[in-house]
């Protein structure tokens, strides 16, 4: 499979600000990749750069072959982006939006409205068209600005928080958008979230700290590395259990959290049941299976400053 | 083909906006009216100009001027908005590039400034004597000045980060640029440093294009008043070039302004 993203090294400073340190990332056509970390860790900054819309302060970047410095127009041809904030102008319709946008991507006269048309009776916008984008509730506000995204039909999607805010609803029928569009046009698609659930289908996961990769896996890989369940101990006998359970070989990552300890457990569980049944000071202790938020816990934290609990 | 699509697409969002902000669209046609009806009228009486001209036929080409400025200039300066509501970058992403963009921008805010001086040069035949010929020729200076008040918009919106300077423009920028400009009174009676002043104001040269158009007397004459015009036009649209570019390459702006986009 030919590369639809290729970063060498890419970093950019704000200032005396490392935004992002050296970003080393390959992304095959017609993936998905999530890009995750912490508020401040460079997320925004690298899709800004693959976008064209920042210059790297050091290291390249290609899309679908092109420099995103030196051919910034080839790049932006085959882009469809959705930025953190919503970009839908309150005192136009939905359809004038939509326009608009068709018309900023290029695409002109008949070949726009079809394209508009056709986008709106896909997200089911349709009985919004005429309404001022200012009526319509936050949710559909979104949805108008992903379908957007993908009025030109884009090879590739960077989508920074794409259902940040969004109801549960709302945010299966941008994700809903997005798969039809990867199943139907085979679009590549790079996007940041702190909903890591929602991250879970993805093909890959790159996780950032402090601008710097600290993960880039399958999502799979990455949660069978802490193990295969993560127990969540709550008390004033957290730590001692989580030392025991060490000691007894089957915690292979402690981590410590706003509400306790959890520790990834591997092999057998009943004997890890039966000590935590006879450990004193324990107000909750529950084994479920290992997620994305344990990885991002475990992966961030042993990447984070002193004043943030370091793992046990 | 894509370029003019991106150009379009920008003029048409910009006027309907611009239709769709009634208030602030009768505010721009009834502004220049207060000034010549209420203003006009009283100095009508009390004023005696060297040109033999009544005072209201005299401050006509001026209200023109300042319908055209505060339209065109207040429109291009809306970029601000865009900027602080992410607009801007969207807009920038495309992959037409800064060019058009602004392009876009500065045809959509010469239009509104069109149309807000426009209906003052419809309703000048009732304080002044126009053919239909002066009539034209006053319609094409007053796009001249649009376009021109257009670009110092864009310019403007260049550096400021806040809609909430829209005020400040009007008071600190417009208004100087105005009383300055020979729009409201002659500018041969003040005093040297103001005279100086006006002389290096783009807007005296605005003003007096019209009065030439409209067949007035005017200080410069009509080639001097185009060429600056114009020359204003396109030095302000490279210079918004250069100021949007969002590396800064060009003209730094000072650490913690705000994150910059990347444009062509």
């Amino acid at each position: 499979m030919s590369s639809a993203i290729e970063a060498e090294g890419l970093g950019r400073d704000y200032g005396s600000v490392r935004a992002l340190e050296g970003l080393e990332l390959v992304v095959p056509h017609g993936s998905a990749v999530g890009l995750l970390g912490p508020n401040g860790a460079g997320k925004t900054t690298a899709m800004l750069l693959l976008a064209t819309l920042l210059s790297p302060t050091r290291g390249s970047a290609r899309v679908f072959g092109h420099d995103v410095v030196r051919d910034r127009r080839a790049v932006r041809r085959r882009l469809g982006l959705v930025f953190q904030e919503t970009t839908v102008d309150g005192l136009l319709t939905v359809e004038e939006n939509l326009l608009f946008a068709a018309r900023l991507a290029g695409l002109g006269g008949r070949l726009a409205r079809a394209a508009v048309s056709d986008a709106m009776g896909r997200a089911g916008l349709a009985q919004h068209a005429r309404q001022p984008a200012r009526e319509l509730s936050g949710g559909w506000r979104r949805l108008a600005d992903v379908v957007r995204a993908t009025l030109h039909q884009p090879d590739l999607l960077i989508l920074d928080e794409p259902t940040v805010g969004l109801d549960p609803e709302h945010r299966d029928a941008v994700w809903a958008l997005l798969d039809a569009q990867r199943r139907t046009h085979g679009t590549t698609v790079l996007f940041s979230t702190h909903y890591l659930a929602e991250a879970e289908p993805a093909d890959r996961v790159v996780l950032l700290a402090r601008g710097r990769v600290v993960a880039d896996d399958a999502p799979g890989a990455l949660r069978a590395e802490l193990g295969e369940e993560i127990a969540e101990i709550e008390g004033p006998g957290a730590d001692r259990l989580a030392r025991a359970l060490r000691g007894l070989g089957a915690a292979r990552v402690v981590l410590r959290t706003g509400r306790g300890i959890r520790a990834g457990i591997t092999g057998q569980r009943e004997p890890v049941v039966e000590l935590a049944g006879g450990a004193p000071g324990i107000e909750r202790f529950t084994l479920r299976p290992t997620t994305l938020e344990d990885v991002y816990f475990a992966r961030t934290q042993s990447h984070a400053d002193a004043d943030v609990p370091e793992p046990v | 083909m894509s370029a003019w699509s991106t150009v379009h697409g920008i003029v048409a969002r910009d006027l309907s906006r611009a239709t769709r902000q009634t208030s602030r669209l009768l505010g721009g046609v009834a502004r220049p009216f207060m000034w010549l009806l209420l203003v006009g009228t009283g100095y009508n009486t009390i004023a005696r100009l060297e040109s033999g001209l009544p005072y209201q036929a005299f401050v006509v080409p001026g209200i023109i001027v300042m319908a055209a400025l505060f339209g065109g200039t207040l429109t291009a300066v809306s970029t601000v908005y865009d900027r602080e509501f992410g607009m801007l970058r969207l807009m920038l992403a495309s992959p037409a590039g800064l060019h058009a963009v602004l392009a876009g921008r500065a045809i959509a805010a010469t239009l509104v400034g069109v149309f807000q001086g426009g209906i003052v040069l419809a309703f000048a035949p009732l304080v002044l004597h126009l053919g239909a010929e002066r009539w034209l020729m006053g319609l094409a200076a007053l796009a001249a000045v649009s376009a021109m008040s257009a670009m110092l918009g864009l310019l403007m919106a260049a550096r400021i980060r806040s809609v909430e300077n829209f005020a400040g423009i009007i008071n600190v920028v417009l208004f100087p640029l105005l009383f300055l400009s020979g729009a409201l009174y002659p500018t041969d009676g003040m005093p040297p440093g103001l005279r100086a002043v006006a002389r290096a104001n783009p807007v005296t040269y605005a003003v007096d294009l019209v009065r030439h158009a409209l067949g007035q007397p005017a200080e410069v004459g009509s080639l001097t008043a185009a060429g600056v015009v114009l020359g204003v036009l396109v030095l302000a649209f490279v210079l918004a070039a250069l100021l949007f570019d969002p590396e800064q390459r060009f003209f730094p702006r000072r650490p913690g302004a705000g994150a910059a986009v990347s444009s062509p």
